[in-house]
């Protein structure tokens, strides 16, 4: 896994003082979209071989949710964002 | 009623004191445990546009008094105790942007010096803590091994520790272990 993380706000650290969430690409249901869709958003999960965006928190430095979009094969780090700047939720 | 009474001593009270390591004399780490005055959290409102020129309001004035570690979040920071309510009586020159949470109970300051204080807390931290890049001043919320801790830098020479209470012992250990190459005199107020 990359080692070196280049958050907007603290610059590059390492791994170890974040928190993976998980794929950032996945939107949340509507409250009624029925269990089939809420059972998906919750636990199915792509195991994607490349480019991959995900939710990184910044657990030991600014505390904030990044985007941090990375290649889960070769580790490279394409783009580390703010998620608010990026208008992201979920 | 409670069933003891309770104390306040200072978290680095019985921690280790004295001369350890290599007894160089140009290079050697000082380690203090500073006083425990007051810490503020401040943490920005949603929307509340840039706060620098308003938190230095609440602090007692004093450079490094203010420390800021990522969007919307700073640490004030002074070495006068303050009582909930001095606290309380602040949040207004803050215009509601802002609020503040006492931390004075939960943090505690550790003072690092010496010519080798950058190599040492190197060994720690992957934060590049080089003066050009990490200037008087400057704050930086990172681990240290293990441990969360937020650096400051208060001059050329010399770093300002904001640790958790809990874990300030088992960081005064280990930057002890970490400056033996130096020699150290760690310095607990006893």
């Amino acid at each position: 896994m990359a080692s070196l993380i280049a958050c907007p706000h603290c610059g590059p650290r390492p791994k170890e003082e974040f928190t993976v969430r998980g794929d950032a690409g996945i939107t949340r249901p509507a409250p009624d979209a029925g269990e089939d869709a809420w059972y998906a958003y919750v636990y199915l999960r792509d195991n994607p071989r490349g480019r991959h965006k995900e939710h990184w928190h910044h657990t030991s430095g600014c505390r904030r949710w990044l985007v941090v979009e990375r290649d889960t094969m070769t580790h490279a780090i394409y783009t580390v964002t703010d998620a608010s700047a990026e208008g992201e939720t979920a | 009623m409670a069933d003891f009474a309770l104390l306040h001593r200072p978290a680095l009270a019985d921690a280790k004191s004295g001369s350890f390591g290599a007894p160089s004399t140009g290079a050697r780490i000082t380690l203090t445990a500073l006083p425990e005055g007051h810490v503020m959290h401040v943490l920005a409102s949603r929307g509340s546009g840039d706060l620098t020129a308003l938190i230095p309001r609440i602090g007692d004035g004093a450079s490094h008094a203010v420390r800021p570690y990522g969007p919307g979040q700073w640490f004030v920071i002074g070495d006068a105790p303050l009582a909930a309510a001095e606290i309380f009586a602040k949040t207004p020159l803050l215009e509601g942007k802002a609020s503040i949470s006492d931390q004075g109970h939960g943090r505690v300051r550790i003072g690092i010096s010496g010519a080798s204080v950058e190599a040492v807390l190197a060994k720690g931290t992957a934060v590049d803590l080089a003066l050009s890049n990490f200037p008087v001043g400057h704050s930086a919320m990172t681990l240290i091994g293990h441990i969360s801790a937020l650096i400051s830098r208060t001059g050329p020479e010399s770093f300002e520790l904001l640790v958790l209470r809990g874990f300030a012992e088992s960081l005064w250990d280990e930057l002890i272990q970490m400056s033996l190459e130096f020699g150290v005199d760690a310095r607990t107020g006893k």
